[in-house]
C-alpha cells in the first residue's frame, strides 16, 4: 500500500520537522525571562499549541465523518471517523503533558483546575469514551451507527464544555496571535507557523496511514470470514 | 405521543413496583451525604460553599439508577428490538424513555432535597424556591443527553461503567452550571446574572434534547 505520494509526504516531512526544530530552537529569539529554566520552557509553545489545534481539527474530521456516515452508510466514512478520533485523542494527551512540562518551572505547579486546563482534560475523557465505546461493541453497522451518533453529540458539546467553564478566571497565557500586547514577535512567529504547518501535515499523513491500516484490517476479516465459511 | 405516553407509564409502573430498588436508592443517597461528611471534615461555612456540589452528586447517583435501568432491562427481555419494530418515529421512543428517566431523577430529588436540608442546615425562603426551575433544568439537561446515552450503552458488555464514562465528560457544562446556580440560590443572593444563565442551561437542554432527539432513530436501527 505504500504510494508514491506517501513517500514523498513522508520526505517532506522529515525535512520539514528538522526545519522547524532548527526554527524553533536556533533561529526563534528567547523570550526576556528570569530564568533559563522559563527561557526553554516556552520553546514547549511551539508543540503545544499546534498539538491543540491538531485535536480540535481530528475532532471536527470526526465530526463530518460521522455526519457523512450517518447520511452515506458507507463504511469509508465509519474508518475516517476512528482514525481521526484516535489521532485526536493522541494529540489531546500531547497538549496535556506539554502543558504541565511548561507549567511546573514557570506556575511552579503541574496542574491547576483551571479553565482552559479543564476543559482540555475533559475533551480528552469525551474522545476517549468514544474510542472505548468502539472497542465495546461487536463489529457491525450497529457500531457504526453508535459511534456516528456519539461522534456527532461529542462535537457539538466541545464549544459548550469551553464555554461553560469560561467564568472561571483562567491562568492560561492568553492567544498569542491577537495583536496587541502579548503578541509574538516577528521570527517567533514565523517559526510557530511553520511548525503549525510542519503538524497539520503529519495529522494528514498520519490520517492517511492509520486509514490504509483500518482497510486492511478490514481485508483481512474478510478472509478470515470467507475461512471460516468454507 | 401516544407512544410515548405508553412507554412512560410502563416504565413508571415497573420501577414503582420494585419498592427496595426505590427504598436502596434513597439510603445511598442519604449515605453519600454521610460519606462527604467525613472525608471533608470542614467548617460549617466550608460545608455551605461546598454543599450545592454535594447535592448535585446525590442527584447524579440517583439519575444514574434510572438511566441504567431504563433500556436494559428492555434489552433483558428482548424488547429493544420489538420498540424498534413499533410504527412509530424513533424519537416517540426517545421521549417515552426521556420521560420516565427524568420522572424517576425527579421522584429521587424530592426524597434527597428535605434530608439536605436537615443536614445542612439550610435556612428556608421564598428564595429557596428558584431552585425548582434550577434542579429542574440542570435534570432535563441531564437526563436528555443520559437517554441517549443509555440506549447506546446498553449494547456493550459494560453498559454501567461505559454510560458513565460516555456521559459525566458532555454533561459537566450542565452540572457545572447547576451547582454554580444552586449554589447562587443557597449561599447568597440573586443577582442580574442568574436568570442569564438559568437560560442559558434552558437553552442547552433544548440543544441537547433536540440532537437526541433526531439522532434516535440510528439507535434503534440495526
Amino acid at each position: 500500500m505504500r504510494s508514491k505520494t506517501d513517500k514523498i509526504l513522508l520526505i517532506v516531512l522529515l525535512v520539514s520537522f528538522l526545519t522547524s526544530l532548527y526554527l524553533i530552537f536556533a533561529w526563534a529569539p528567547q523570550i526576556k525571562a528570569s530564568n533559563t529554566a522559563e527561557q526553554i520552557a516556552q520553546k514547549i509553545f511551539y508543540y503545544h499549541v499546534p498539538s491543540a489545534w491538531l485535536g480540535f481539527l481530528a475532532f471536527f474530521i470526526v465530526f463530518l465523518a460521522s455526519v457523512a456516515y450517518l447520511w452515506k452508510r458507507d463504511r469509508r466514512y465509519e474508518l475516517i471517523s476512528v482514525a481521526s478520533a484516535e489521532i485526536g485523542v493522541l494529540f489531546i494527551t500531547l497538549v496535556l503533558v506539554t502543558g504541565p512540562i511548561w507549567a511546573k518551572p514557570v506556575w511552579g505547579i503541574w496542574w491547576t483546575w483551571d479553565a482552559r486546563l479543564t476543559s482540555s482534560l475533559i475533551l480528552w475523557l469525551i474522545y476517549v469514551a468514544f474510542l472505548m465505546l468502539r472497542r465495546y461493541l461487536p463489529d457491525g453497522s450497529k457500531r457504526a451507527n453508535l459511534s456516528a451518533v456519539v461522534g456527532i453529540i461529542g462535537f457539538v458539546d466541545v464549544p459548550i464544555v469551553y464555554y461553560s467553564i469560561r467564568w472561571w478566571e483562567t491562568q492560561h497565557p492568553k492567544a498569542v496571535m491577537a495583536s496587541g500586547e502579548g503578541s509574538l514577535d516577528g521570527d517567533m512567529f514565523i517559526a510557530f507557523m511553520f511548525a503549525l504547518a510542519t503538524f497539520t501535515l503529519l495529522y494528514a499523513y498520519l490520517l492517511k496511514k492509520r486509514y490504509q491500516l483500518l482497510v486492511l484490517e478490514d481485508a483481512v476479516n474478510k478472509q478470515f470470514k470467507e475461512m471460516e465459511i468454507l | 405521543m401516544r407512544a410515548a405516553l405508553s412507554i412512560l407509564k410502563k416504565d413508571l409502573r415497573m420501577e414503582f413496583r420494585s419498592k427496595e430498588s426505590i427504598l436502596a436508592m434513597w439510603i445511598f443517597s442519604l449515605l453519600i451525604f454521610v460519606i462527604f461528611n467525613f472525608t471533608f471534615e470542614v467548617s460549617r461555612l466550608v460545608m455551605l460553599e461546598i454543599a450545592p456540589g454535594l447535592l448535585w452528586v446525590a442527584f447524579i447517583f440517583s439519575g444514574m439508577f434510572g438511566l441504567n435501568h431504563s433500556f436494559s432491562v428492555e434489552k433483558e427481555n428482548g424488547n429493544l428490538r420489538s420498540m424498534a419494530l413499533m410504527p412509530v418515529e424513533g424519537g416517540q421512543i426517545y421521549l417515552g424513555k426521556f420521560l420516565s428517566v427524568t420522572f424517576i431523577m425527579v421522584f429521587f430529588e424530592i426524597l434527597i432535597f428535605p434530608i439536605f436540608i436537615i443536614f445542612y442546615d439550610l435556612q428556608l425562603s421564598v428564595q429557596m424556591f428558584m431552585l425548582i426551575p434550577v434542579i429542574l433544568a440542570g435534570t432535563l439537561g441531564f437526563t436528555s443527553l443520559g437517554t441517549i446515552l443509555s440506549a447506546v450503552a446498553v449494547h456493550t458488555r459494560n453498559q454501567q461503567i461505559l454510560l458513565s464514562l460516555l456521559l459525566w465528560p458532555l454533561v459537566s457544562p450542565i452540572v457545572i452550571w447547576s451547582v454554580n446556580l444552586t449554589g447562587v440560590v443557597i449561599n447568597g443572593e440573586i443577582t442580574g446574572s442568574f436568570y442569564p444563565l438559568l437560560i442559558r442551561v434552558g437553552a442547552f437542554d433544548v440543544i441537547f434534547f433536540t440532537l437526541a432527539y433526531m439522532l434516535f432513530d440510528f439507535i434503534l436501527e440495526d
